[in-house]
Protein backbone atom coordinates (compact mmCIF):
# COMPACT_ATOMS: atom_id res chain seq x y z
CA UNK A 1 0.00 0.00 0.00
CA UNK A 2 1.45 3.42 -1.03
CA UNK A 3 0.20 6.34 0.72
CA UNK A 4 -0.32 9.90 -1.40
CA UNK A 5 0.26 12.71 0.22
CA UNK A 6 -0.12 16.51 -0.95
CA UNK A 7 2.94 18.96 -1.39
CA UNK A 8 1.65 22.42 -0.27
CA UNK A 9 1.47 23.62 -4.03
CA UNK A 10 -0.64 21.36 -4.70
CA UNK A 11 -2.98 21.41 -2.08
CA UNK A 12 -2.96 25.60 -2.56
CA UNK A 13 -3.61 24.77 -6.17
CA UNK A 14 -6.68 21.90 -5.50
CA UNK A 15 -8.47 24.23 -2.53
CA UNK A 16 -7.93 27.62 -4.87
CA UNK A 17 -9.42 25.71 -7.70
CA UNK A 18 -12.32 23.88 -5.48
CA UNK A 19 -12.90 27.75 -4.09
CA UNK A 20 -13.63 28.95 -7.18
CA UNK A 21 -15.98 25.81 -8.22
CA UNK A 22 -17.40 25.94 -5.22
CA UNK A 23 -18.27 29.81 -5.85
CA UNK A 24 -19.98 29.17 -9.00
CA UNK A 25 -22.14 26.39 -7.49
CA UNK A 26 -23.45 28.79 -4.76
CA UNK A 27 -24.39 31.41 -7.52
CA UNK A 28 -26.29 28.60 -9.46
CA UNK A 29 -28.12 27.13 -6.80
CA UNK A 30 -29.76 30.58 -6.10
CA UNK A 31 -30.62 31.33 -9.17
CA UNK A 32 -32.34 27.74 -9.49
CA UNK A 33 -33.81 27.78 -5.61
CA UNK A 34 -33.91 31.05 -5.38
CA UNK A 35 -32.54 31.13 -2.06
CA UNK A 36 -29.33 32.57 -0.95
CA UNK A 37 -27.25 29.09 -0.55
CA UNK A 38 -24.22 29.60 1.17
CA UNK A 39 -21.52 27.26 0.85
CA UNK A 40 -18.36 26.75 3.16
CA UNK A 41 -14.68 26.28 2.05
CA UNK A 42 -14.20 22.83 1.00
CA UNK A 43 -12.31 20.94 3.49
CA UNK A 44 -9.85 18.95 1.45
CA UNK A 45 -7.76 16.10 2.99
CA UNK A 46 -6.10 12.76 1.79
CA UNK A 47 -7.54 9.80 3.97
CA UNK A 48 -6.26 6.22 3.87
CA UNK A 49 -9.05 3.34 4.38
CA UNK A 50 -9.04 3.30 8.24
CA UNK A 51 -9.40 7.01 9.29
CA UNK A 52 -12.28 7.84 6.93
CA UNK A 53 -14.68 7.29 9.74
CA UNK A 54 -12.96 8.82 12.17
CA UNK A 55 -12.31 12.09 9.53
CA UNK A 56 -15.74 12.23 9.18
CA UNK A 57 -17.15 11.93 12.44
CA UNK A 58 -17.46 15.35 13.25
CA UNK A 59 -20.47 15.79 10.08
CA UNK A 60 -23.18 15.03 12.52
CA UNK A 61 -23.63 14.66 16.11
CA UNK A 62 -22.83 11.58 17.27
CA UNK A 63 -25.73 8.94 17.46
CA UNK A 64 -28.34 11.82 15.74
CA UNK A 65 -30.25 10.23 13.19
CA UNK A 66 -29.35 11.22 9.50
CA UNK A 67 -30.93 10.76 6.26
CA UNK A 68 -28.21 9.62 3.23
CA UNK A 69 -28.21 9.95 -0.47
CA UNK A 70 -25.33 8.99 -2.76
CA UNK A 71 -24.34 9.10 -6.11
CA UNK A 72 -21.62 8.14 -8.30
CA UNK A 73 -19.80 10.05 -10.59
CA UNK A 74 -17.58 9.49 -13.69
CA UNK A 75 -15.43 10.99 -16.39
CA UNK A 76 -17.21 11.52 -19.30
CA UNK A 77 -13.68 11.74 -21.11
CA UNK A 78 -12.54 8.91 -19.99
CA UNK A 79 -9.44 10.08 -17.66
CA UNK A 80 -8.64 8.49 -14.57
CA UNK A 81 -9.00 11.65 -12.60
CA UNK A 82 -12.58 12.63 -11.10
CA UNK A 83 -14.46 9.38 -10.21
CA UNK A 84 -15.79 8.48 -7.13
CA UNK A 85 -18.74 8.87 -4.65
CA UNK A 86 -20.78 11.43 -3.63
CA UNK A 87 -22.69 11.58 -0.53
CA UNK A 88 -25.38 14.45 1.03
CA UNK A 89 -25.97 13.76 4.97
CA UNK A 90 -29.36 15.28 6.08
CA UNK A 91 -30.84 15.87 9.01
CA UNK A 92 -34.29 14.41 9.54
CA UNK A 93 -35.91 17.97 9.96
CA UNK A 94 -33.61 19.32 7.20
CA UNK A 95 -34.75 16.46 4.77
CA UNK A 96 -38.49 17.91 5.07
CA UNK A 97 -37.45 21.60 4.49
CA UNK A 98 -35.41 21.19 1.88
CA UNK A 99 -37.89 19.19 -0.13
CA UNK A 100 -39.96 22.10 -0.40
CA UNK A 101 -37.88 23.98 -1.71
CA UNK A 102 -38.39 22.20 -4.89
CA UNK A 103 -41.55 23.30 -7.39
CA UNK A 104 -44.45 24.85 -5.72
CA UNK A 105 -47.42 23.52 -4.40
CA UNK A 106 -49.29 22.13 -6.93
CA UNK A 107 -46.14 20.02 -8.75
CA UNK A 108 -44.83 19.44 -5.36
CA UNK A 109 -43.02 15.50 -5.77
CA UNK A 110 -43.47 13.53 -2.93
CA UNK A 111 -40.48 14.52 -0.25
CA UNK A 112 -38.22 10.89 -1.50
CA UNK A 113 -38.29 11.71 -4.50
CA UNK A 114 -37.69 15.78 -4.17
CA UNK A 115 -34.84 14.89 -1.50
CA UNK A 116 -33.37 12.49 -4.47
CA UNK A 117 -33.70 15.72 -6.60
CA UNK A 118 -32.46 18.16 -4.61
CA UNK A 119 -29.54 15.85 -3.62
CA UNK A 120 -28.87 15.31 -7.68
CA UNK A 121 -28.33 19.27 -7.79
CA UNK A 122 -26.13 20.14 -4.71
CA UNK A 123 -23.83 17.21 -6.03
CA UNK A 124 -23.61 18.03 -9.68
CA UNK A 125 -23.57 21.58 -9.23
CA UNK A 126 -20.05 21.62 -7.15
CA UNK A 127 -18.93 18.38 -9.16
CA UNK A 128 -19.28 20.46 -12.62
CA UNK A 129 -17.80 23.11 -11.36
CA UNK A 130 -14.45 21.39 -9.76
CA UNK A 131 -14.51 19.30 -13.63
CA UNK A 132 -14.69 22.29 -14.95
CA UNK A 133 -12.06 24.00 -13.15
CA UNK A 134 -9.63 20.58 -14.50
CA UNK A 135 -10.72 21.09 -17.26
CA UNK A 136 -13.42 18.17 -17.89
CA UNK A 137 -16.68 17.02 -18.10
CA UNK A 138 -18.75 14.57 -15.70
CA UNK A 139 -21.39 11.76 -16.56
CA UNK A 140 -23.26 10.72 -13.15
CA UNK A 141 -25.70 7.82 -12.41
CA UNK A 142 -29.00 7.93 -10.76
CA UNK A 143 -29.01 8.90 -7.02
CA UNK A 144 -29.91 6.20 -4.30
CA UNK A 145 -31.27 6.48 -1.07
CA UNK A 146 -28.54 5.07 1.03
CA UNK A 147 -30.35 5.19 4.28
CA UNK A 148 -32.68 6.66 6.29
CA UNK A 149 -32.76 7.12 10.54
CA UNK A 150 -28.92 5.83 9.90
CA UNK A 151 -26.08 6.85 12.12
CA UNK A 152 -23.83 8.58 9.96
CA UNK A 153 -20.95 5.90 11.10
CA UNK A 154 -22.92 2.81 9.39
CA UNK A 155 -22.11 5.09 6.26
CA UNK A 156 -18.53 4.37 6.05
CA UNK A 157 -17.58 0.82 6.61
CA UNK A 158 -13.96 0.76 6.53
CA UNK A 159 -13.91 -2.65 6.99
CA UNK A 160 -14.83 -3.17 3.33
CA UNK A 161 -13.57 -0.66 1.50
CA UNK A 162 -11.41 -1.48 -1.70
CA UNK A 163 -9.36 1.28 -1.44
CA UNK A 164 -6.26 2.43 0.19
CA UNK A 165 -6.06 6.65 -0.29
CA UNK A 166 -9.01 8.60 -1.21
CA UNK A 167 -9.16 12.63 -2.05
CA UNK A 168 -11.82 13.66 0.64
CA UNK A 169 -13.78 17.14 0.21
CA UNK A 170 -16.50 18.30 2.90
CA UNK A 171 -17.98 20.88 1.70
CA UNK A 172 -20.78 22.36 3.95
CA UNK A 173 -24.43 24.34 2.58
CA UNK A 174 -26.68 26.69 4.85
CA UNK A 175 -29.80 27.47 3.61
CA UNK A 176 -30.62 31.57 4.22
CA UNK A 177 -33.60 31.79 6.47
CA UNK A 178 -34.13 28.05 7.24
CA UNK A 179 -30.96 27.62 9.57
CA UNK A 180 -31.16 24.56 7.34
CA UNK A 181 -27.56 23.10 6.30
CA UNK A 182 -26.15 19.64 5.05
CA UNK A 183 -22.88 18.43 4.27
CA UNK A 184 -21.91 17.13 0.91
CA UNK A 185 -18.78 14.71 0.90
CA UNK A 186 -16.82 13.33 -2.33
CA UNK A 187 -14.94 10.42 -1.81
CA UNK A 188 -12.74 9.93 -4.65
CA UNK A 189 -10.45 7.22 -4.75
CA UNK A 190 -6.89 5.87 -5.85
CA UNK A 191 -6.85 6.11 -9.57
CA UNK A 192 -8.83 9.42 -9.37
CA UNK A 193 -6.55 10.78 -6.47
CA UNK A 194 -3.10 10.05 -8.90
CA UNK A 195 -5.30 11.51 -11.63
CA UNK A 196 -6.14 15.08 -9.76
CA UNK A 197 -2.57 15.17 -8.51
CA UNK A 198 -1.69 14.85 -12.44
CA UNK A 199 -3.58 17.25 -13.02
CA UNK A 200 -2.95 19.70 -10.42
CA UNK A 201 0.58 19.53 -11.49
CA UNK A 202 0.12 20.41 -15.24
CA UNK A 203 -1.88 23.42 -13.84
CA UNK A 204 0.84 24.41 -11.62
CA UNK A 205 3.58 24.01 -14.12
CA UNK A 206 1.72 26.63 -16.49
CA UNK A 207 2.97 29.39 -14.19
CA UNK B 1 -6.54 0.25 -38.96
CA UNK B 2 -9.88 -0.05 -37.42
CA UNK B 3 -12.03 3.06 -38.63
CA UNK B 4 -14.36 4.65 -36.33
CA UNK B 5 -17.63 3.96 -36.78
CA UNK B 6 -19.50 7.47 -37.79
CA UNK B 7 -21.48 6.21 -40.61
CA UNK B 8 -24.75 8.48 -40.23
CA UNK B 9 -27.12 5.14 -41.10
CA UNK B 10 -25.31 2.91 -38.76
CA UNK B 11 -25.95 5.01 -35.55
CA UNK B 12 -29.44 5.34 -36.51
CA UNK B 13 -30.06 1.55 -36.53
CA UNK B 14 -28.05 1.60 -33.10
CA UNK B 15 -30.42 4.19 -31.82
CA UNK B 16 -33.60 2.69 -33.57
CA UNK B 17 -32.70 -0.64 -32.22
CA UNK B 18 -31.49 -0.38 -28.55
CA UNK B 19 -33.78 -1.98 -26.24
CA UNK B 20 -33.97 1.53 -24.37
CA UNK B 21 -36.31 4.69 -25.11
CA UNK B 22 -34.17 8.07 -26.52
CA UNK B 23 -36.44 10.92 -26.90
CA UNK B 24 -34.30 14.29 -27.60
CA UNK B 25 -36.32 17.82 -26.26
CA UNK B 26 -35.90 21.17 -26.62
CA UNK B 27 -36.63 24.02 -24.29
CA UNK B 28 -40.31 24.05 -25.01
CA UNK B 29 -40.06 20.21 -24.65
CA UNK B 30 -40.29 20.09 -28.61
CA UNK B 31 -39.41 16.66 -29.81
CA UNK B 32 -36.42 16.39 -32.08
CA UNK B 33 -35.62 12.46 -31.78
CA UNK B 34 -38.05 9.39 -31.19
CA UNK B 35 -36.34 6.42 -31.70
CA UNK B 36 -37.22 3.03 -32.37
CA UNK B 37 -38.38 1.66 -28.71
CA UNK B 38 -40.29 4.96 -28.38
CA UNK B 39 -41.81 4.46 -31.88
CA UNK B 40 -43.04 0.10 -30.75
CA UNK B 41 -44.45 1.22 -27.61
CA UNK B 42 -46.04 4.97 -27.86
CA UNK B 43 -47.61 3.40 -31.23
CA UNK B 44 -46.92 7.22 -32.62
CA UNK B 45 -44.33 7.07 -35.97
CA UNK B 46 -41.24 9.50 -35.64
CA UNK B 47 -43.35 11.77 -38.28
CA UNK B 48 -46.01 11.31 -35.53
CA UNK B 49 -43.87 12.70 -32.99
CA UNK B 50 -40.77 14.99 -34.63
CA UNK B 51 -41.37 19.04 -34.06
CA UNK B 52 -44.62 18.20 -31.42
CA UNK B 53 -44.60 19.16 -27.90
CA UNK B 54 -44.09 16.31 -25.58
CA UNK B 55 -47.24 17.69 -23.45
CA UNK B 56 -49.19 17.73 -26.92
CA UNK B 57 -49.04 13.56 -27.57
CA UNK B 58 -48.97 12.92 -23.79
CA UNK B 59 -51.62 14.93 -21.62
CA UNK B 60 -51.47 12.37 -18.66
CA UNK B 61 -47.11 13.64 -18.17
CA UNK B 62 -47.37 15.69 -15.32
CA UNK B 63 -46.55 19.48 -17.32
CA UNK B 64 -44.93 21.44 -14.54
CA UNK B 65 -42.96 18.89 -12.42
CA UNK B 66 -41.36 18.13 -15.90
CA UNK B 67 -41.11 21.64 -16.62
CA UNK B 68 -39.19 22.10 -13.74
CA UNK B 69 -37.02 19.17 -14.26
CA UNK B 70 -35.97 20.26 -17.92
CA UNK B 71 -35.15 23.71 -16.79
CA UNK B 72 -32.54 22.73 -13.88
CA UNK B 73 -30.62 20.19 -17.24
CA UNK B 74 -30.65 23.68 -18.93
CA UNK B 75 -29.95 26.00 -16.37
CA UNK B 76 -27.51 23.68 -14.35
CA UNK B 77 -26.15 21.67 -17.20
CA UNK B 78 -26.70 18.87 -15.26
CA UNK B 79 -27.81 15.09 -15.29
CA UNK B 80 -31.20 14.53 -13.67
CA UNK B 81 -32.94 10.92 -13.10
CA UNK B 82 -36.95 9.86 -11.99
CA UNK B 83 -36.63 6.51 -10.17
CA UNK B 84 -39.33 3.63 -10.67
CA UNK B 85 -39.69 3.86 -6.36
CA UNK B 86 -40.67 7.39 -6.67
CA UNK B 87 -42.53 7.69 -9.36
CA UNK B 88 -43.02 4.41 -11.16
CA UNK B 89 -42.98 5.87 -15.07
CA UNK B 90 -42.73 8.92 -17.34
CA UNK B 91 -44.28 7.71 -20.64
CA UNK B 92 -47.62 6.12 -19.67
CA UNK B 93 -46.73 2.52 -21.40
CA UNK B 94 -48.15 -1.34 -21.64
CA UNK B 95 -45.26 -3.39 -20.32
CA UNK B 96 -44.27 -6.60 -22.90
CA UNK B 97 -45.23 -9.49 -20.16
CA UNK B 98 -49.22 -10.08 -20.18
CA UNK B 99 -48.43 -13.70 -19.23
CA UNK B 100 -46.62 -13.45 -16.47
CA UNK B 101 -46.82 -9.73 -15.06
CA UNK B 102 -48.73 -8.77 -11.86
CA UNK B 103 -48.69 -5.06 -13.26
CA UNK B 104 -50.50 -3.06 -15.78
CA UNK B 105 -47.55 -0.43 -16.77
CA UNK B 106 -43.63 -0.44 -17.95
CA UNK B 107 -41.78 0.74 -14.53
CA UNK B 108 -39.28 2.94 -16.15
CA UNK B 109 -35.68 4.75 -14.92
CA UNK B 110 -35.29 8.00 -16.82
CA UNK B 111 -31.79 9.80 -16.94
CA UNK B 112 -32.01 13.49 -18.75
CA UNK B 113 -28.64 13.66 -19.91
CA UNK B 114 -27.46 17.28 -20.95
CA UNK B 115 -26.62 17.97 -24.50
CA UNK B 116 -24.01 20.78 -25.30
CA UNK B 117 -23.13 22.81 -27.96
CA UNK B 118 -20.25 24.59 -29.46
CA UNK B 119 -20.55 27.47 -26.98
CA UNK B 120 -20.67 24.95 -24.24
CA UNK B 121 -24.51 25.66 -23.37
CA UNK B 122 -27.30 22.87 -23.21
CA UNK B 123 -28.80 23.32 -26.52
CA UNK B 124 -31.28 19.95 -25.97
CA UNK B 125 -31.96 17.54 -23.49
CA UNK B 126 -31.69 13.49 -24.41
CA UNK B 127 -34.11 11.64 -22.06
CA UNK B 128 -33.28 7.92 -22.04
CA UNK B 129 -35.96 5.51 -20.39
CA UNK B 130 -34.93 2.07 -18.75
CA UNK B 131 -37.77 -1.03 -18.71
CA UNK B 132 -37.09 -1.43 -15.26
CA UNK B 133 -40.60 -3.58 -14.90
CA UNK B 134 -38.66 -6.63 -13.97
CA UNK B 135 -36.92 -5.36 -11.53
CA UNK B 136 -40.09 -3.63 -9.93
CA UNK B 137 -41.95 -7.21 -10.27
CA UNK B 138 -39.30 -8.91 -8.27
CA UNK B 139 -39.58 -6.01 -5.38
CA UNK B 140 -43.07 -6.33 -5.53
CA UNK B 141 -42.89 -9.67 -4.43
CA UNK B 142 -40.33 -9.58 -1.88
CA UNK B 143 -42.05 -6.68 -0.31
CA UNK B 144 -45.34 -8.84 -0.51
CA UNK B 145 -43.42 -11.57 0.80
CA UNK B 146 -42.16 -9.42 3.94
CA UNK B 147 -45.19 -8.51 4.72
CA UNK B 148 -46.83 -11.75 4.65
CA UNK B 149 -43.76 -13.29 6.87
CA UNK B 150 -44.52 -10.44 9.44
CA UNK B 151 -48.10 -10.94 8.96
CA UNK B 152 -47.60 -14.78 9.63
CA UNK B 153 -45.37 -14.19 12.91
CA UNK B 154 -47.76 -12.10 14.51
CA UNK B 155 -50.68 -14.92 14.03
CA UNK B 156 -51.58 -17.90 15.60
CA UNK B 157 -52.00 -20.39 12.83
CA UNK B 158 -55.33 -22.43 14.32
CA UNK B 159 -57.56 -19.71 14.86
CA UNK B 160 -55.72 -16.31 13.11
CA UNK B 161 -56.03 -14.30 15.74
CA UNK B 162 -52.89 -12.29 16.80
CA UNK B 163 -50.49 -14.92 19.01
CA UNK B 164 -49.13 -14.82 22.62
CA UNK B 165 -46.04 -12.53 21.89
CA UNK B 166 -47.81 -10.26 19.81
CA UNK B 167 -50.89 -9.95 21.84
CA UNK B 168 -49.03 -8.84 24.53
CA UNK B 169 -47.22 -6.36 22.82
CA UNK B 170 -50.17 -4.54 21.90
CA UNK B 171 -51.55 -4.64 25.72
CA UNK B 172 -47.59 -3.16 26.24
CA UNK B 173 -48.77 -0.40 23.95
CA UNK B 174 -52.30 0.43 25.13
CA UNK B 175 -50.88 0.14 28.73
CA UNK B 176 -48.02 2.87 28.20
CA UNK B 177 -50.91 4.83 25.81
CA UNK B 178 -53.09 5.00 29.28
CA UNK B 179 -49.99 5.83 31.03
CA UNK B 180 -49.22 8.40 29.36
CA UNK B 181 -52.57 10.15 28.13
CA UNK B 182 -55.24 8.70 30.35
CA UNK B 183 -57.92 6.88 29.98
CA UNK B 184 -59.43 3.08 30.93
CA UNK B 185 -58.46 -0.37 30.17
CA UNK B 186 -59.91 -3.49 30.68
CA UNK B 187 -58.68 -7.00 29.34
CA UNK B 188 -60.70 -10.16 29.66
CA UNK B 189 -58.90 -13.50 29.83
CA UNK B 190 -61.18 -16.40 28.64
CA UNK B 191 -60.61 -19.96 29.44
CA UNK B 192 -62.80 -22.79 27.89
CA UNK B 193 -64.46 -25.31 30.35
CA UNK B 194 -62.93 -28.74 30.87
CA UNK B 195 -61.33 -29.14 27.27
CA UNK B 196 -58.63 -31.06 27.90
CA UNK B 197 -61.76 -33.42 28.45
CA UNK B 198 -63.08 -32.57 25.19
CA UNK B 199 -59.61 -33.80 23.56
CA UNK B 200 -59.39 -37.12 25.71
CA UNK B 201 -63.42 -37.98 24.97
CA UNK B 202 -63.37 -36.97 21.08
CA UNK B 203 -59.66 -36.46 20.07
CA UNK B 204 -57.54 -33.40 18.80
CA UNK B 205 -59.20 -32.42 15.83
CA UNK B 206 -62.27 -31.96 17.78
CA UNK B 207 -60.56 -29.98 20.20
CA UNK B 208 -59.20 -27.94 17.26
CA UNK B 209 -62.70 -27.69 15.32
CA UNK B 210 -63.88 -26.30 19.46
CA UNK B 211 -61.15 -23.86 19.42
CA UNK B 212 -61.73 -22.40 15.66
CA UNK B 213 -65.71 -22.43 16.67
CA UNK B 214 -65.10 -20.25 19.91
CA UNK B 215 -62.49 -18.01 18.13
CA UNK B 216 -65.44 -17.60 15.74
CA UNK B 217 -67.82 -16.71 18.20
CA UNK B 218 -65.75 -14.19 20.17
CA UNK B 219 -64.94 -12.17 17.36
CA UNK B 220 -68.19 -11.83 16.66
CA UNK B 221 -68.67 -10.75 19.84
CA UNK B 222 -65.96 -8.04 19.76
CA UNK B 223 -65.80 -4.34 18.52
CA UNK B 224 -63.43 -3.27 15.64
CA UNK B 225 -61.57 -1.82 18.36
CA UNK B 226 -61.32 -4.78 20.57
CA UNK B 227 -57.82 -6.55 20.63
CA UNK B 228 -58.13 -10.46 20.77
CA UNK B 229 -55.48 -13.01 21.04
CA UNK B 230 -54.96 -16.86 21.79
CA UNK B 231 -52.96 -16.89 24.88
CA UNK B 232 -52.49 -19.81 25.09
CA UNK B 233 -53.86 -23.71 24.34
CA UNK B 234 -57.46 -23.03 25.34
CA UNK B 235 -56.90 -19.71 26.99
CA UNK B 236 -57.97 -16.53 24.91
CA UNK B 237 -57.06 -12.37 25.78
CA UNK B 238 -58.49 -9.53 24.83
CA UNK B 239 -58.18 -6.01 25.66
CA UNK B 240 -60.39 -3.40 25.38
CA UNK B 241 -59.44 -0.04 24.84
CA UNK B 242 -61.24 3.13 26.46
CA UNK B 243 -63.72 0.70 28.21
CA UNK B 244 -64.45 0.07 31.79
CA UNK B 245 -65.10 -2.58 34.28
CA UNK B 246 -69.04 -2.10 33.69
CA UNK B 247 -68.41 -1.65 29.67
CA UNK B 248 -66.08 -5.32 29.60
CA UNK B 249 -68.81 -6.98 31.68
CA UNK B 250 -70.87 -6.28 28.99
CA UNK B 251 -68.79 -7.77 26.20
CA UNK B 252 -67.85 -10.67 28.45
CA UNK B 253 -71.20 -11.76 29.51
CA UNK B 254 -72.37 -11.40 25.17
CA UNK B 255 -69.32 -13.85 24.63
CA UNK B 256 -70.31 -16.49 27.49
CA UNK B 257 -73.95 -16.64 26.29
CA UNK B 258 -72.60 -16.97 22.74
CA UNK B 259 -70.58 -19.62 23.83
CA UNK B 260 -72.89 -21.72 25.79
CA UNK B 261 -75.56 -21.32 23.49
CA UNK B 262 -73.99 -22.45 20.16
CA UNK B 263 -73.33 -25.85 18.72
CA UNK B 264 -69.99 -27.02 18.13
CA UNK B 265 -70.66 -29.71 15.53
CA UNK B 266 -67.78 -32.37 15.08
CA UNK B 267 -68.83 -35.71 12.81
CA UNK B 268 -71.64 -34.81 13.14
CA UNK B 269 -72.21 -34.37 16.91
CA UNK B 270 -73.04 -31.60 18.88
CA UNK B 271 -70.37 -30.33 21.30
CA UNK B 272 -71.61 -28.46 23.82
CA UNK B 273 -68.91 -25.91 25.39
CA UNK B 274 -68.78 -23.17 28.34
CA UNK B 275 -65.95 -20.32 29.10
CA UNK B 276 -64.93 -19.01 32.04
CA UNK B 277 -63.92 -15.02 32.25
CA UNK B 278 -61.59 -13.19 34.16
CA UNK B 279 -61.80 -9.22 33.90
CA UNK B 280 -59.12 -6.76 35.41
CA UNK B 281 -58.97 -2.73 34.89
CA UNK B 282 -56.27 -0.76 34.41
CA UNK B 283 -57.16 1.61 37.56
CA UNK B 284 -53.47 1.82 39.35
CA UNK B 285 -50.91 3.87 37.48
CA UNK B 286 -48.01 2.34 37.34
CA UNK B 287 -49.03 -1.49 36.89
CA UNK B 288 -47.43 -3.47 34.13
CA UNK B 289 -49.03 -5.69 31.48
CA UNK B 290 -47.52 -8.58 32.87
CA UNK B 291 -49.27 -7.23 36.44
CA UNK B 292 -52.34 -6.58 34.69
CA UNK B 293 -52.53 -9.96 33.00
CA UNK B 294 -51.93 -11.53 36.42
CA UNK B 295 -55.10 -10.04 37.75
CA UNK B 296 -57.29 -10.98 35.26
CA UNK B 297 -55.58 -14.67 35.47
CA UNK B 298 -56.35 -14.31 39.21
CA UNK B 299 -60.18 -13.48 38.38
CA UNK B 300 -60.47 -15.99 35.97
CA UNK B 301 -59.62 -18.62 38.65
CA UNK B 302 -62.01 -17.09 40.81
CA UNK B 303 -64.47 -17.68 38.09
CA UNK B 304 -63.13 -21.61 37.87
CA UNK B 305 -63.72 -21.94 41.47
CA UNK B 306 -67.30 -20.45 41.00
CA UNK B 307 -68.62 -23.70 39.41
CA UNK B 308 -67.40 -22.09 35.85
CA UNK B 309 -69.53 -20.72 32.96
CA UNK B 310 -69.36 -17.51 34.99
CA UNK B 311 -67.54 -14.39 34.77
CA UNK B 312 -65.80 -12.24 37.72
CA UNK B 313 -63.25 -9.07 37.92
CA UNK B 314 -60.74 -8.30 39.71
CA UNK B 315 -61.23 -6.31 43.23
Amino acid sequence: MTTLELTEDQRDCLQELSNIAMGQAGDSLARFLEVFVHLSVPKIQIVQTSQVSSSLKNISEPGLPVIVVGQSFYNAQGQKSLHGEAIVIYSESGADTLSNFLGDDESKPETDESLMDISNILISVCLNGLAEQLDTRLSFSAPTMIGKGISCNDVFNSGKLSWDNALLIEINYTFESTEMSCNLVLIMPDESVEGIIAKVNEILDEF
Amino acid sequence: MIEKLEDHKFLTRILNGINCGIVVIDKDINIHSWNGFMVSHSGLSEEQALGHCLFDLFEKIPRRWLTNKVQSVFMLKNFAFTSWEQRPYLFPFYHNRPATSIVDHMYQDCTFIPLFNQENNVEYVCITIQDVTDTAIYQILLQQTKEEIERQSKTDGLTQLYNRSHWEECLRREVSRVERYEGELTIIMMDLDHFKSINDRLGHLAGDEVIRESTRILRDCLRNSDIGGRYGGEEFGVILPETDIDGALVTAERIRQAIETSDIVFNNKAIKVTASLGIAMYDVAGISCDQLIDRADQALYQAKHAGRNCIRAFE
